[in-house]
């Protein structure tokens, strides 16, 4: 049953997604049934090539700085006990209980020209003119960091609470400071998590249409504004899915990744 | 180079451990012994640097440790549970401190391979350490402790977790390592019969208070309390009240009769507590004319081999009693019911204050 169920919601789409990417565009916004490798080539193009890499640098600074910035707060929740934990996890969702169109609108709210942040540092006297934020590439940044930071939280979160702490004793016990024992033991064992965690970020991060398209207005193209734009604008849905097929590619890389990486392994000792 | 506690005491809220005054010299084998709950592991973490004590210091040699780090000690622990290293292979779970000081890669290769071949797992270096049975994970993380020869060894119940012919066996390998090695082990443990054959001397500890240090002869034959003397090793007890003078024995008047008790050169309150070990009792099949005297019936009868430990009931109470295989055949054979008597020599019995029971 729900095998039918994957099938005719997942399977069925993706495959016809991928069977279109290797058809040809005609007038009218028809597909004509002559498969051609044209669309993958066209990805590969300078023009496409460009917003392609434009993407993939966005998304990896924004992974990078979910990574800083949520690293601390995960090994603070993961020291954590009872309530405070408990109080700390809720802090982190809550924002995730409310609707992500309302969660972009928020930092629009926050950052924009006549935003809290501009109107407090205006009144301040700290500026002349408001900061742009919005509809730059920062602002498209900064949306990309606030709505997938709790993603990375987890996994990290995870990984920490996952390593025993007698871990840590023991390198003590035999030598290591505190920045040795991290570096030594702390990240090895927590590598596979977070790195998974990071990619489960990235992936969609590059595939992302709706912060780009509502913080970073017209001018700013992700690889996800392309593709939607080939589908409901251009009315060139091989390309589209071209586009679709290879992000699709990036996926099967992550997941194959996490099946070699994704591990928790044991603690040492007693088997 | 001795380690010296002193005064050292730790306040969790919930638990206190009462200041505690302790030296331990350069290559003793030293066992924290007691029940679940006694303190012996805060001793232990509190040596280790894990936690800092409440008040009190903690000297080794000359150098006041009492605020260093665990890393800042010349002192290794063996955590209960090893808490190897999952990343690294055996070779480098033993390399791991000798890496961090800078040791260069010939020397290491030398003294780990020294060490492995200490504890009889020198084929095992390439392993990983998710692939070791119990005993040989014992091992790796002794000899990770011991490679760069730290003044003092920490164990936290090292053996709990091995099966019993495994565990016996690992006994006799740490009482030689230590000798070998020359370094001074502490070990903490809740079993006596541990206790009693791995140490130079035995510390006995009871609900945060440490209640009596010595060899375990000592320990064994002349407990500070009923507690100590029941925690060592099975007892039976008679309380009484003393009440003639004889000159070098008293009399004791209990329920159980009138026996002697020989005065043992401190002054004793009225109240007192008769300690029997169940092998200085001797089962009569007839009435002698002995100094101490029970009358009683077999409730039932264990052979184990080497000797045979007999369930008695006496008027009131219960005794247990050990009889050795080389007695037990020359006499009778008994059965459950038999009507029996139990004596025992006046210098066999250990006179203590009493004590209420209980942990």
């Amino acid at each position: 049953m729900f095998i039918t169920w994957l099938t005719l919601l997942t399977l069925l789409p993706f495959l016809m997604i991928l069977g279109m990417s290797f058809m040809k565009k005609t007038t009218g916004g028809w597909i004509a049934l002559e498969p051609t490798v044209g669309n993958y080539a066209r990805c590969f193009s300078w023009l496409y090539a460009k917003v392609f890499w434009k993407t993939i640098v966005l998304a990896g600074l924004a992974t990078l700085s979910c990574l800083l910035v949520g690293f601390p707060v995960a090994y603070y929740l993961a020291k954590a006990q009872g309530t405070q934990r408990q109080v700390g996890l809720i802090l982190l969702f809550i924002p995730f209980w409310t609707n992500f169109i309302l969660r972009i609108y928020g930092i629009i709210s926050l950052f924009g020209n006549h935003g809290l942040l501009n109107q407090t540092l205006l009144s301040f006297g700290l500026l002349d003119n408001p900061l742009q934020i919005l509809y730059t590439r920062f602002g498209v940044y900064l949306g990309l960091l606030y709505n997938y930071l709790p993603f990375l939280v987890v996994p990290i979160f995870s990984s920490l609470e996952k390593l025993d702490f007698r871990l840590r004793e023991a390198a003590q016990d035999l030598g290591a400071n505190r920045v040795q024992t991290f570096w030594k033991i702390v990240v090895p064992n927590i590598k596979g998590g977070v790195f998974v965690g990071s990619l489960f970020v990235f992936i969609p991060m590059v595939g992302e249409y709706v912060i780009p398209d509502l913080l970073g207005g017209a001018k700013e193209a992700f690889l996800g504004n392309v593709m939607v734009s080939q589908f409901f604008v251009m009315q060139d849905w091989p390309f589209g899915s071209a586009i679709a097929g290879l992000l699709s590619v990036l996926l099967l890389v992550a997941l194959w990744l996490h099946h070699r990486w994704g591990f928790v392994r044991p603690v040492g000792g007693i088997p | 180079m001795s380690l010296r506690l002193v005064e050292v005491s730790k306040d969790f809220g919930s638990f206190r451990l009462a200041p505690l005054n302790l030296t331990i010299e350069r290559g003793e084998f030293f066992c924290l012994l007691g029940p679940s709950g006694c303190g012996k592991t805060t001793v232990l973490r509190l040596i280790g640097g894990f936690e800092p004590p409440s008040s009190g210091q903690i000297w080794l040699g000359d150098r006041n440790m009492t605020h260093f780090p665990p890393n800042e000690r010349n002192v290794h622990t063996v955590f209960q549970r090893y808490a190897l290293f999952p990343h690294l292979n055996v070779f480098e779970n033993v390399a791991f401190s000798l890496r961090l000081k800078g040791t260069s890669k010939t020397s290491i290769e030398e003294k780990v391979r020294d060490i492995l071949r200490l504890v009889e797992i020198e084929t095992l270096a390439d392993r990983k350490t998710t692939q070791l049975s119990g005993g040989q994970a014992q091992r790796v993380a002794l000899a990770r402790a011991l490679v760069d020869h730290p003044e003092v060894l920490l164990l936290d119940e090292p053996l709990s977790a091995l099966d019993p012919a495994l565990r016996l066996k690992m006994r006799e390998e740490l009482k030689t390592l230590c000798r070998k090695v020359g370094s001074t082990f502490l070990m903490v443990t809740h079993d006596q019969e541990e206790a009693l054959q791995l140490s130079d001397r035995i510390a006995v500890l009871r609900n945060g208070n440490c209640l009596q240090v010595g060899p375990p002869k000592m320990i064994y034959e002349d407990p500070v309390d009923t507690f100590v003397a029941g925690f060592i090793g099975p007892v039976n007890e008679i309380h009484g009240e003393l009440a003639e003078d004889l000159g070098e024995q008293f009399t004791l008047q209990c329920t159980l009769g009138t026996f002697k008790v020989k005065k043992n050169g401190t002054p004793l309150p009225k109240q007192i507590s008769l300690v029997l070990r169940p092998e200085k009792m001797r089962i009569l099949r007839q009435k002698t004319a002995a100094e101490n005297l029970v009358e009683g019936q077999v409730l039932d009868i264990c052979y184990l081999g080497s000797r045979t430990e007999y369930n008695v009931r006496l008027p009131g109470t219960q005794f247990k009693v050990f009889e050795p295989e080389l007695e037990r055949m020359k006499k009778k054979s008994l059965n459950a019911g038999d009507r029996i008597f139990l004596t025992w020599k006046t210098e066999d019995a250990i006179v203590l204050r009493r004590v209420e029971s209980g942990t």
